[in-house]
């Protein structure tokens, strides 16, 4: 999930150039409202308003929105484009636009948004953060619930003393993450999974940056059998 | 070909609509959908356009067509069916039907004879002119317009609705024959005609066969509505029996009430519910006073002492027939006697074809003809109309008059007979209930009748024309069938199910593929998942609306630039109802200074991109005008206002004062929407002076 940066912002990193691509991005961003087709007209249309109100700065905007920017082969097609601009802003999510930088060298690559978390429509037009990534899942434990997102303290061996009326004391308006998980473990007669401590994770074993590897390490003529 | 240009060009904008039902219904399948639109944005000289080139008399439909299209309306299935015949009588009258003049031009040699001159026979000159063929019409009498004249009466047709037909083809070139009975075809062919087309009608009224009916004081329907409809004033008597449940029958009642008859009865055999004549005709006569006697039929009559005594027997119904209606079977010893002054047989009529003609018949004595071709078994003869149907409409009439100029025209330039319409998609499917909740109700408007009083006196037309209000609030009933949003870019789509969660009518579904799907019989075409979709993956099925929009700003500020006059104010103004009926339209004739109004069909469809571009090409001041309580759907201002924060969120951004952003009338109609707007301009001006202020202290 992302929200688009303030048009301030926008307008100010992309001062220096005079030739802007605006890059929309297919999935992610279309999905959450941030960076599909519909948000780089919507900002492209506004950059031309803040421009034509205001004296400083003659920009030339071009848009365009690709299927997945973070992979290569998706941006192949962006050459002749890219090469007729100065810089380019995408409305992908931060992976996107280094995947864009990684893919062009010259050519300066600016954020559009801000790429706040990974979570899930909660209805139309509100989102809501699900997971951290943190690479060492717990929610066997805890019934389908991530305290490390849901609670604000993200501690594991809850609830905390500042539960109250199933809500949170940071925000009364949020349910407190560990009444819900004790609630569904009860639903699911899995009570005894409260009744244990689980100790501090060792965050050593995430070392960063993280790098998954599917495939075998196999040399091309060798036999396996 | 301007009209075929306008077609094409109004194919063009229909893009990739598919068909609805009441074009399919329509026998001449009239571009409904388009002209019922057209009004209700008050464009009443497009829709008449429309109109004309689907139908080759509308007037003569606005009056009496049976309007299939109405039953096969989808609203129906919601509240009531759209009133489209009286929609079209008000494009006629207030589009100025009467004073269109056609020209044609004679561009072929082969001479054309039409025998008939009912609506089949002048729909067919009508085209073979249009075509450019030289056309003569044969009729019998001394005035043309078959049934149209002789058979309807004149308060359902006035006759100068027909008059007036006749004089435009008269002007098109077509030669008329009147009281002039064509006796053999042969004749025709010897007066170097090429081609023939055969449109006598059904005009032969069917015998009851029962005993007495040679009487006098018993007449036959076809023959008393000629004879009344001709200016002769039949004498019926005090008492007047009609037998028969069809429109005949009503007709023929009814003008037996304005004769000044004090009682006029219908016997007929079955019940209300199977009675053939449209309901309208049977509320209409009952109101007038006329008695119905149903599940009754006449057995035989006797003349005595100057009455027509007439013995009845009493029915019930039995089995459903062929057709599907019960079959009335009489009631043992349930006979009782009647005294009449008249009787009005009215049970059928047959067409009566001359042997000389050498045609084949069918049953009914119709003649046998190919159904694409429209030929005869006689070579260069083709056939139409109630000759070939039997009793059947006016509609009906038109559209086989239309199919045989084309035939015809085939014929004569040696071409293989082409289909009338490539096979385009129609729609078809009910509304799913969940779709019908969602649906605002708003009740059918019926247009204006004369009182029951005023009409029994005289042969005026009954039905009175909608006003201008009236017209455009009914025809925004139209569900806009067929128009509806598809995902035409399946490969963009991101499933974000966003059009799915904001559907106000919960229409797009997911398939167990995990595809989304939007079926078309349900969607309404309201254009908010257009508008909303973040892959911008969907479009509606007509085009026209949003493309609409993109004119219509470049033009208004081209016309802006022109003019400099300052501050420059663009409204987005609802096209249907505030604009279409005048509100806002005396503003914009006044030319206030600066405002330059921008015609939107529905501000749902209204984007972001159009009110930034505004602002971008100089616009001080926006603003949004709905249609209030007018509008058809319940969620616009909802959709219109979370546009409008995200602007209003962008223009503070960029160091615009958000209010010179405004909406009016989107909820409900307000008190004075002038004042309102002169308040807006105020502030408008208030804001230019602040800022123009501002940046001479910078400077």
């Amino acid at each position: 999930m992302a929200e688009q940066k303030p048009l301030e912002e926008i307008r100010r990193i992309i001062a220096p150039y005079e030739r802007v691509l605006l890059l929309g991005c297919g999935t992610c961003m279309t999905v959450c409202g941030a960076g599909g087709e519909r948000e780089v007209s919507f900002l492209n249309s506004a950059l031309r308003v803040a421009q034509a109100k205001s004296s400083d700065g003659i920009h030339s905007f071009s848009e365009y929105t690709v299927k997945r920017q973070c992979d290569f082969e998706f941006l192949d097609m962006l050459v002749d484009k890219v090469n007729e601009v100065d810089a380019i802003l995408s409305l992908g999510c931060g992976i996107g636009v280094q995947v864009v930088a990684e893919r062009f060298p010259d050519m300066p690559v600016l954020p559009g948004v801000n790429t706040s978390f990974m979570g899930m429509a909660k209805e139309w037009g509100v989102w809501d953060e699900r997971c951290a990534a943190c690479g060492d899942c717990r929610l066997a434990e805890t019934a389908g619930i991530c305290p490390i997102t849901r609670c604000t303290k993200g501690i594991l061996n809850g609830p905390c003393a500042g539960t109250k009326n199933g809500k949170c004391e940071a925000n009364k308006d949020m349910d407190c993450a560990w009444i819900l998980i004790y609630k569904r473990l009860e639903r699911l007669q899995q009570l005894d999974k409260m009744r244990r401590y689980y100790p501090p994770r060792n965050f050593r074993v995430i070392p960063r940056p993280r790098r998954i590897v599917m495939k075998a390490d196999v040399e091309p003529g060798e036999d396996n059998g | 070909m301007d009209n075929y240009q306008a077609s094409r060009m109004r194919e063009a904008s229909r893009g990739r609509g598919l068909i609805p039902p009441c074009q399919v219904a329509c026998p001449l399948h009239m571009e409904i959908g388009e002209y019922v639109d057209l009004v209700a944005q008050g464009k009443v000289l497009e829709a008449l356009q429309v109109i004309r080139d689907g139908n080759p008399f509308p007037s003569i439909c606005a009056y009496v067509c049976t309007h299939p299209c109405e039953d096969a309306c989808r609203r129906s299935q919601v509240d009531k069916p759209i009133a489209i015949r009286a929609l079209k009588r008000f494009a006629v009258e207030f589009g100025g039907d009467r004073m269109i003049q056609l020209e044609a031009e004679t561009t072929q040699s082969e001479k054309v004879a039409v025998v008939g001159s009912g609506p089949a026979g002048l729909a067919c000159a009508y085209y073979l002119r249009k075509l450019g063929y030289p056309v003569t019409i044969f009729e019998a009498y001394s005035e043309l317009g078959g049934m149209l004249r002789v058979g309807i009466p004149q308060y359902r047709l006035p006759r100068e609705v027909v008059d007036t037909e006749v004089q435009r083809l008269i002007h098109m070139g077509v030669e008329i024959k009147a009281n002039t009975r064509v006796i053999s075809l042969d004749l025709l062919f010897d007066m170097s005609y090429k081609a023939v087309f055969i449109t006598v009608g059904a005009h032969q009224s069917l015998r009851m066969g029962i005993e007495g009916e040679e009487s006098p004081g018993v007449i036959d329907g076809a023959t008393f509505l000629r004879e009344v409809n001709l200016g002769l004033k039949p004498s019926l008597g005090e008492r007047v029996a009609v037998v028969g449940g069809g429109n005949v029958a009503m007709d023929a009642a009814r003008a037996a009430v304005r004769l000044g008859t004090s009682k006029v009865s219908i016997l007929y055999r079955r019940s209300r519910a199977e009675m053939p004549a449209g309901p309208d005709e049977i509320e209409q006569a009952l109101e007038e006073g006329v008695e119905t006697m149903f599940l009754v039929a006449p057995t035989k009559m006797k003349r005595e002492n100057g009455r027509l005594s007439v013995t009845c027997v009493r029915m019930e119904l039995g089995e459903p027939d062929a057709g599907g209606r019960r079959r009335p079977v009489p009631i043992k010893d349930s006979e009782f006697n009647r005294e009449f002054d008249t009787l009005i047989t009215a049970i059928g009529q047959a067409p009566q074809i001359s042997e000389d003609f050498r045609l084949r018949l069918g049953r009914g004595s119709t003649i046998q003809v190919d159904p694409v071709t429209l030929i005869t078994n006689r070579t260069g003869v083709f056939a139409g109309g109630d000759a070939v149907t039997g009793p059947a409409t006016v509609t009906q009439a038109l559209a086989s008059g239309r199919q045989a100029a084309f035939r015809i025209d085939d014929y004569l330039r040696h071409r293989y007979p082409l289909a009338d319409k490539e096979a385009e998609e129609t729609l078809s499917g009910e509304l799913l209930p969940e779709t019908i909740e969602m649906i605002r109700k708003i009740e059918r408007l019926e247009p204006p009748l004369l009182s029951p009083e005023a009409r029994a006196k005289e042969f005026k037309s009954v039905e009175l024309i909608y006003n201008w209000e009236a017209a455009v609030a009914e025809a925004r009933r139209c569900l806009r069938c067929g128009m509806g949003a598809e995902i035409l870019f399946q490969d963009k789509c991101a499933t974000c199910l966003t059009c799915l969660r904001i559907c106000p009518y919960h229409v797009p579904y997911l398939d167990e593929r995990g595809t989304i799907q939007i079926p078309a019989d349900q969607c309404q075409a309201c254009g908010i998942c257009v508008t909303e979709c973040p892959a911008r993956a969907i479009v509606l099925r007509k085009p026209y609306d949003r493309r609409h929009i993109d004119e219509e700003l470049e033009h208004a500020l081209k016309s802006a630039a022109a003019s400099k006059s300052k501050p420059l104010i663009i409204g987005f103004c609802c096209q249907y109802g505030l604009f279409g009926t005048g509100a806002l339209a005396s503003l914009w004739r006044e030319g206030k200074a600066g405002i330059w109004i921008v015609p939107v069909l529905c501000v749902a469809n209204l984007e972001e991109g159009h009110v930034l571009r505004a602002f971008e090409m100089g616009a001080e001041g926006v603003f949004i005008a709905g249609c209030g309580e007018q509008c058809s759907r319940e969620n616009t201002a909802f959709w219109v206002l979370q546009r409008v924060e995200r602007i209003r969120r962008a223009l503070s951004q960029i160091g615009l004062e958000p209010e010179r952003l405004q909406t009016f009338n989107l909820h409900a109609t307000e008190g004075d929407t002038a004042e309102a707007l002169d308040n807006f301009t105020e502030r408008i001006g208030g804001l230019c002076l602040a800022s123009v202020i501002r940046q001479e202290v910078k400077s």
